[in-house]
C-alpha cells in the first residue's frame, strides 16, 4: 500500500492534435517543442511541481515514443519520488478485453487501479495543449471549501470567440448551472480551460456509470460534466484571470510564442518562484557571430547565429548562416536556417534545413510551416499556410 | 560500457596569482565559458570515457564545490553501483588542507582500497581540457607503462619559474623530470594528470610516506625516475589545454572560446558537457540589444550593446551600456549607460548607472563579487 495522498494529477496527453498538421504527424502534442526551451507538457507539469502536487499520471496514446523519453523518470520536475513520482499511463491488454483510450474519461476509467494505490481525496484532470502557469493548490482550496462535486476552471474569452469553447453558464454563487459546448449564442463569456478538480468518490461513481452506457462517448465535456449537472451535483466554476493560451493550432501556437517577445511578456517565465522546469539537452551557451544580429528575440542554449534574427523564438541548437535571415518566426531545435534563405511568419521543425536561398513564409497570411526532419531543396519557397515535409 | 577506471579529482591548490577570482573558491569551482565551472569539464570528460566511479578531493572553501555537484546527477553519477564519492578534509589531520598531492592521497587510501576499478585516473584541478581516458589507458596498456603522465606541447602552457616539464624519450619513456625551473628545458609540460593501476598507486603513496616524502611530483616521481623503479610513459594530450592559474590566463582561456574551431574543442556533440541547472528561460535581446561575437548563456536579458564577451546565464545589460570584451558572471548587472571594457565581473556584481570601468586586456579589472560599483 502506498502512502494516502490528497490529490492526484491525472494529464490527458493521448490526442493527436490534428489542427497542429504536420507537426503532429509522427509526435503527441505535448511533446511539441514551446518557447526556445520547454515542451509543451513542462507547463502543466512543472504546475503541478509548483502547487506540491507530486502524483502526476501521463495518459499517452497517440505516437507516445519521444513524450515517454521526454519524461524518462521524471527527474527535470522533481518528479522521481519513492513516494510519488510522475507515471506514464498507456493504454493495457485485460487479457481478452485489452482496447484503446475511447475517450478522456474511458481514459481515466482504465486507470482507475492507479489512482486508488493512493487513496486520493481528489483528482486534478489537466490537459496538454495550454500554455499558462496556475496554482492548482489554490484551487484545490476552492474546491474543499465549496464541498464541490466538481470544480472547472474558468477563464473569460472574448464573446465574438464563445464558440470556440465549452462555455459555463454560473449563478451568483459561481455554481455551475449550465454548460454549453461551443454554443452559437452563448449566454456567458466563462469558457472551461479543460482544468477540473473531482472529489474522488463522485468521479468514481461517475465513470463506472457513463462506462456502463454503451452509447456515451466516454468524455468530459460531452457526458460526465452534463450528467453531473443532470444529477444536481455541485458544479463550481473557479475564475482564473492570469495567461492561459490554447496551442492546439499552428495560428495559436505560433501567437503563444510571439506573446514571449512582448515586453513585459504577459506570461513571466524568469520568475524564480515559478520556474517551468524543462529536460536539460547539454548544450553550450549560443553564440552570436561577428555577422549576426538579435533583435527582439528569444535565443537558447546551442544556438550559433551569423544571420540576421528578428520578433522570432529559437530553440536550441538552432543555426542561422551568415546571410540568412529570420523574422517573426519559431524555429524548433537544431534546425538550421542556411546562407541566404528568409524565414518569415513561420514555425520550422525539429531539424529541419532551410536550404540556401529557400524562402519560406510571406509577410502577411496564414503561418507557413516545415515539418520536422524536412529538407527544403535550394531556393525552394514555401506559401503562406503552406506545410512543407511529409 | 563500463569503464575499468576510477576517476580522481584533486581540487583546493589555487595559485596565488589567481586573486579574487579564487579567494572564495577553489579553482576546481571557478566559472568559465558561460555556464560552466571547471570541474564540469573534467567530470564530463571522465562520463564520456565511460568513467562510472568519480572521488573529489575537497579541502579548503569547497561549499561552492558541495552547491555545483549536488548528488552528481548532472553527471550520471548518482547511481547505486558506483558515482560521486566526495572526499573532504578529516577533521582529525593537522591542517586544515592537504600539504600536497601525496597527503591528499595518503588521507584518502580507503577511497583507493575500497573503489573496485583496475586502473586510477587523478587530475589537477587548474586546467581546462578535453581527454579520452579511454584513448590514455590503450596507450598505457600499448606502452606496458607503470603510470602514465599526461603532457602537452602547446606553448600557451610553459611558464618560465613554474610548472613541469618532462624530458621523453621516442619510446614515450619519461626520463627526466623539472619542476619550476626558471627557463624549462624541455618542451613538454606536464599538466597533472596521470594513470596508473589502482593498486600501485597504494604502494607508491605507501612507499612514499614510508620515506617521509611530501610532494607527489617533486620528490615522489622525481625519486622514482632517478631509481628506475617504475616505467614512466608520456601520453601527448591531442588537444589544446588552458592552464588556469592567473586572471590573465583565466580571461584568455574564456576569450578563446569566442572562436569556433575552439569551441569545437570543448563542446563535441557526442560528447556534451554536463552543468548543474538553473532551469532559467532562454535570454531575451530587446529591439535595441547589437550582440556581436559573444557567447551569452540562459536567463539574461540584453539591452545595450555587447562585443567579444562572455555572458554568463541570469545577467542583466540594460539600454545605453556598451559591454566590450568582458567576461559576466551570473546575475551581474550592467546598470543603463554603463561603458565596460576587458573586466572580470563576479557573480551577483552591478554596476551602478553611466558607471565605467575600463581596463587593457593584458591586466583585465577583476570586480570580485557581490559588489557593487
Amino acid at each position: 500500500m502506498l502512502q494516502k495522498k490528497q490529490c492526484v494529477a491525472m494529464l490527458l496527453a493521448g490526442g493527436q492534435g490534428s489542427r497542429l498538421g504536420i507537426l503532429t504527424r509522427r509526435t503527441a502534442k505535448p511533446a511539441i517543442p514551446f518557447g526556445g526551451k520547454y515542451r509543451i507538457i513542462d507547463f502543466p507539469v512543472s504546475n503541478c511541481t509548483n502547487s506540491g502536487i507530486d502524483v502526476v499520471g501521463v495518459l499517452t496514446q497517440y505516437r507516445p515514443l519521444e513524450l515517454n523519453a521526454y519524461i524518462g523518470s521524471g527527474a527535470p520536475w522533481d518528479l522521481d519520488l519513492n513516494n510519488g513520482g510522475i507515471f506514464v499511463l498507456p493504454p493495457y491488454s485485460t487479457g481478452k478485453d485489452g482496447e484503446w483510450y475511447k475517450g478522456t474519461a474511458n481514459s481515466i476509467y482504465q486507470n482507475m487501479e492507479f489512482i486508488e494505490q493512493y487513496n486520493p481525496d481528489y483528482v486534478l484532470v489537466l490537459s496538454g495543449d495550454h500554455i499558462y502557469k496556475m496554482d492548482y493548490a489554490a484551487m484545490l482550496n476552492h474546491h474543499i471549501k465549496e464541498e464541490a462535486a466538481v470544480t472547472i476552471a474558468v477563464r473569460q474569452v472574448p464573446w465574438e470567440e464563445t464558440n470556440r469553447f465549452g462555455i459555463m453558464n454560473t449563478d451568483e454563487n459561481g455554481n455551475i448551472t449550465e454548460f454549453e459546448e461551443k454554443p452559437a449564442n452563448a449566454k456567458s463569456n466563462n469558457a472551461s480551460m479543460g482544468v477540473y478538480v473531482f472529489t474522488w468518490d463522485k468521479m468514481r461513481a461517475y465513470l463506472i456509470e457513463d462506462e456502463n452506457n454503451p452509447k456515451s462517448s466516454n468524455d468530459f465535456g460531452k457526458n460526465i460534466i452534463p450528467n453531473m449537472l443532470n444529477a444536481n451535483e455541485k458544479l463550481v466554476a473557479y475564475n482564473f484571470n492570469g495567461y492561459w493560451k490554447d496551442v492546439g493550432t499552428i495560428e495559436s501556437l505560433w501567437e503563444a510564442n510571439m506573446d514571449l517577445l512582448e515586453d513585459p511578456a504577459p506570461i513571466d517565465l524568469h520568475d524564480r518562484r515559478w520556474r517551468i522546469y524543462a529536460r536539460n539537452v547539454g548544450l553550450p551557451p549560443h553564440f552570436i557571430g561577428k555577422k549576426g544580429e538579435v533583435i527582439n528575440s528569444l535565443i537558447t542554449e546551442g544556438g550559433v547565429i551569423n544571420g540576421k534574427v528578428t520578433n522570432s523564438v529559437l530553440s536550441g541548437g538552432v543555426v542561422v548562416e551568415e546571410g540568412a535571415e529570420v523574422i517573426d518566426s519559431v524555429v524548433m531545435p537544431s534546425a538550421v536556417i542556411k546562407k541566404g534563405a528568409v524565414v518569415r511568419r513561420a514555425i520550422i521543425g525539429e531539424n529541419a534545413v532551410v536550404t540556401e536561398d529557400a524562402i519560406v513564409g510571406e509577410k502577411t497570411g496564414d503561418i507557413a510551416v516545415v515539418g520536422n526532419n524536412t529538407v527544403l531543396s535550394a531556393g525552394q519557397k514555401v506559401a503562406s499556410g503552406e506545410q512543407a515535409g511529409e | 560500457m563500463k569503464s575499468d577506471i576510477v576517476g580522481l579529482i584533486y581540487t583546493g591548490e589555487n595559485s596565488e596569482r589567481l586573486r579574487d577570482l579564487t579567494r572564495i573558491r577553489s579553482v576546481a569551482a571557478l566559472p568559465i565559458l558561460g555556464r560552466y565551472r571547471i570541474i564540469d569539464f573534467m567530470l564530463s570528460n571522465m562520463v564520456n570515457s565511460g568513467i562510472h566511479n568519480v572521488g573529489i578531493i575537497l579541502q579548503q572553501n569547497y561549499q561552492s564545490l558541495l552547491d555545483q555537484l549536488g548528488s552528481g546527477r548532472e553527471w550520471d553519477l548518482h547511481g547505486k553501483r558506483a558515482g560521486l564519492t566526495l572526499l573532504p578534509p578529516f577533521a582529525a589531520s593537522e591542517h586544515s588542507y592537504y600539504t600536497g598531492l601525496l597527503d591528499a592521497l595518503k588521507s584518502n587510501l580507503s577511497f583507493l582500497r575500497r573503489s573496485k576499478e583496475r586502473y586510477i585516473a587523478v587530475t589537477d584541478s587548474g586546467i581546462l581540457y578535453s581527454i579520452r581516458f579511454e584513448e590514455l589507458l590503450a596507450e598505457h596498456l600499448k606502452n606496458e607503462a607503470d603510470i602514465t603522465l599526461v603532457y602537452t606541447k602547446d606553448r600557451d602552457a610553459r611558464r618560465n619559474g613554474v610548472g613541469r616539464y618532462l624530458g621523453i624519450d621516442e619510446n614515450c619513456v619519461v626520463k627526466h623530470l623539472e619542476v619550476d625551473p626558471s627557463i624549462p628545458r624541455y618542451e613538454n609540460t606536464y599538466i597533472g594528470v596521470f594513470l596508473v593501476r589502482r593498486e600501485m598507486l597504494i604502494d607508491m603513496v605507501d612507499r612514499a610516506t614510508s620515506q617521509g616524502f611530501h610532494h607527489f611530483t617533486r620528490e615522489m616521481l622525481a625519486r622514482f625516475l632517478q631509481e628506475g623503479t617504475y616505467k614512466v610513459c608520456g601520453y601527448q594530450l591531442p588537444l589544446k589545454p588552458w592552464v588556469i592559474d592567473s586572471v590573465q590566463a583565466y580571461y584568455h582561456a574564456n576569450m578563446d572560446a569566442l572562436d569556433p574551431t575552439v569551441r569545437e574543442m570543448f563542446f563535441d556533440k557526442d560528447r556534451p558537457i554536463w552543468t548543474k541547472l538553473r532551469d532559467e528561460m532562454p535570454t531575451r535581446y530587446a529591439t535595441g540589444a547589437r550582440v556581436s561575437n559573444s557567447l551569452v548563456a540562459d536567463g539574461c536579458v540584453i539591452e545595450g550593446t555587447v562585443e567579444n564577451s562572455i555572458i554568463f546565464r541570469g545577467v542583466t545589460i540594460r539600454p545605453g551600456a556598451v559591454v566590450k570584451g568582458c567576461i559576466i558572471m551570473q546575475d551581474a548587472l550592467i546598470s543603463r549607460n554603463v561603458e565596460i571594457e576587458n573586466c572580470i565581473m563576479d557573480k551577483q556584481t552591478t554596476i551602478r548607472e553611466g558607471g565605467r570601468l575600463v581596463s587593457t586586456a593584458a591586466y583585465p579589472t577583476v570586480v570580485p563579487k557581490n559588489l557593487t560599483i
